[in-house]
């Protein structure tokens, strides 16, 4: 062992220790504490950002039209989504939003999961007491008994249709923007909302914002797993973990600091003064010009039909 | 040397960290035009913050520095005019690439530079391309940052540098955490920068490399001053100043019977040596 001049190695350094029981017996198993489940989620998050691009740089319809054209239509097919008042209407629109899953070669089961993930949670929550006959006044369909000063409690049809076209609406206006992202690379994204005259500084910090999430979060990777290789008897311990993300929130801040300031003397360095720039390049042919006019149609299609309907 | 040589003017500044960590004392350094110098020095002996005072980053407490015969401090930059000449005049690659690629694609960084010189755009893209093609780094062009290796954010941070053609080009250990075969190509780089007339200032404690990156050496001392100015050639034989500013280290060990002690650097190891 190579010591500095004058350093003596202490004997238990010197001294090899056994680590494990000798006879190599099994001990009891350990699940993972709470700060294990919540890395790795964060861990599958960045793995998620890095990888998905992939299916961005697709060959798909929507992945070969230029960002902004892109933005722009899909916008205004959620206006028309917002403005439709009928569920059929509604549910025709949602398979159009199926054929262009289906054209950018995205895998429809996917898809479908990505959408309705959310729907129960938010929406059917928000949308639940209005089924009922005490939000929405009609037939009842589904009597629950009789719970409020005697009356009768239920579901009622105009409460279920509402539920249904409520449910629809943000289902359909959820795959227009799960197809947006999932075909854009971020960059272009941005590049796109920069060019709809979003302000600049806003997109930079949006962008930097999600660029350097990604590197503290690979940090907290590389911690915990510094600790972890350290940790001869693991453990759940509520008080240690919440020890450990305390800590680690504490380096983190200071790190994340550091990191703001090189990077502001970066761009100092070549040049920045407070006004964002960047180049935008952008392309305009065939496809996006038929592309926009299918969009158009449907738009039209849509609008009137669920006007007739109504 | 004639002063009128001389690009960079640094005289007697001193800088301290929230006023109460030094990192430089009294430090005087001139820099001519076309020089290759070396600033060697252990860990925290100030290389990076002098570095950073060359660059216009921070400002010394007391002294003074002076840029191609203008004094560059706080409230002169505020002149956009003079801002705009000064950083487009001098370029900094930093030593960690995470801090210095920020854009969200390596073309968007790239330009970066020259969109703030206020370029035409035209002219920018023509000169991203150009630059992206000359390190070979035509492929990463709309890649994220996140999804590029270690050497490869070396080079996008080089080209977004390069890419604003300045006149003096600061490096930040620019060989450290980089696998041999990247080190060798930024080596050659520099050389090859060197050749082609733009100043080079670089920090570093690689002692290993030191011959090939510069010809004069500036060393600072663990007191943040300046211990040693010479031909590289010259500061690496001298063995007692390397041992005193912590460059090198004496190594005992022993083959059989044999025990001796010698010096060895941080990085480099020559198995011949013994």
């Amino acid at each position: 062992m190579s010591t500095a001049p004058g350093a003596i190695a202490p004997d238990w350094l010197v001294r090899s220790e056994v680590g494990l029981c000798p006879c190599g017996c099994v001990g009891r198993r350990r699940k993972g504490s709470f700060v294990e489940k919540t890395l790795t989620g964060a861990a599958d998050v960045m793995h998620q950002a890095m990888f998905g691009d992939e299916i961005a740089a697709g060959p798909g319809l929507l992945q070969r039209l230029d960002a902004r054209v892109k933005v722009l239509t899909l916008l205004g097919l959620l206006v028309v989504a917002a403005l439709a008042h009928t569920t059929a209407v509604l549910l025709g629109l949602y398979a159009v939003t199926f054929l262009m899953a289906w054209s950018s070669g995205l895998r429809l089961s996917f898809f479908v999961k990505r959408v309705w993930l959310f729907i129960p949670v938010f929406t059917g929550l928000v949308v639940l007491p209005a089924t009922l006959n005490i939000i929405t006044p009609g037939q009842i369909v589904v009597p629950l008994g009789n719970w409020w000063f005697g009356h009768t409690i239920g579901l009622t049809s105009q409460g279920l249709q509402s539920a249904a076209l409520i449910v629809t609406r943000v289902a359909v206006s959820i795959s227009i923007v799960v197809l947006l992202t999932l075909t854009t690379p971020w960059p272009r994204l941005m590049g796109a909302l920069r060019a709809l005259r979003i302000p600049r500084l806003f997109i930079q910090v949006i962008s930097m914002a999600y660029r350097y999430i990604l590197h503290l979060l690979g940090s907290v990777e590389e911690m915990y797993v510094a600790r972890r290789s350290r940790t001869v008897n693991p453990s759940t311990d509520l008080k240690a973990g919440r020890a450990f993300v305390s800590a680690t929130a504490g380096a983190l801040f200071g790190k994340a600091h550091h990191l703001s300031e090189e990077v502001h003397q970066a761009m100092v360095s070549r040049g920045y003064s407070g006004d964002a720039r960047a180049i935008d390049s952008f392309r305009l042919g065939a496809l996006e010009i038929a592309w926009t006019a299918a969009c158009v149609v449907t738009a039209c299609a849509v609008l009137g039909v669920d006007r007739v309907i109504r | 040397m004639s002063v009128r040589d001389d690009v960079l003017v640094v005289e007697d500044a001193s800088y301290a960290y929230l006023g109460r960590f030094p990192a430089l004392d009294k430090v005087s350094l001139r820099v001519g035009r076309a020089e290759r110098v070396a600033l060697l020095g252990a860990n925290g002996c100030g290389k990076s913050t002098l570095l950073k005072v060359l660059d216009g980053l921070v400002f010394p407490d007391d002294g003074r520095y002076a840029a191609f015969g203008e004094d560059i401090t706080e409230e002169r930059l505020e002149d956009q005019q003079l801002n705009a000449g000064f950083r487009s005049r001098i370029g900094f690659i930093f030593q960690n690439s995470d801090a210095q690629v920020f854009s969200p694609t390596v073309r968007d960084e790239i330009a970066f530079g020259p969109l703030n010189m206020g370029m035409a755009h035209d002219q920018v893209e023509a000169r991203v391309a150009d630059t992206l093609g000359m390190l070979g780094i035509a492929d990463l062009a709309d890649r994220a940052p996140y999804q590029l290796s270690g050497g490869q954010k070396k080079r996008v941070a080089i080209a977004s540098v390069l890419v604003m053609n300045p006149e003096v080009l600061l490096f930040d250990e620019p060989t450290a955490a980089l696998d041999p075969r990247t080190q060798q190509w930024l080596m050659e780089l520099i050389v090859e920068l060197g050749r082609a007339g733009k100043t080079i200032v670089l920090a570093t404690h690689d002692l290993a490399s030191l011959e090939t990156l510069a010809e004069r050496c500036v060393v600072l001392g663990e007191d943040h001053r300046i211990v040693a100015d010479g031909s590289t050639h010259d500061i690496l034989t001298d063995r007692d100043l390397l041992l005193a500013v912590n460059l090198i280290h004496e190594h005992a060990h022993s083959h059989g019977a044999l025990a001796h002690t010698h010096e060895h650097d941080a990085t480099h190891h020559d198995p011949t040596d013994h």
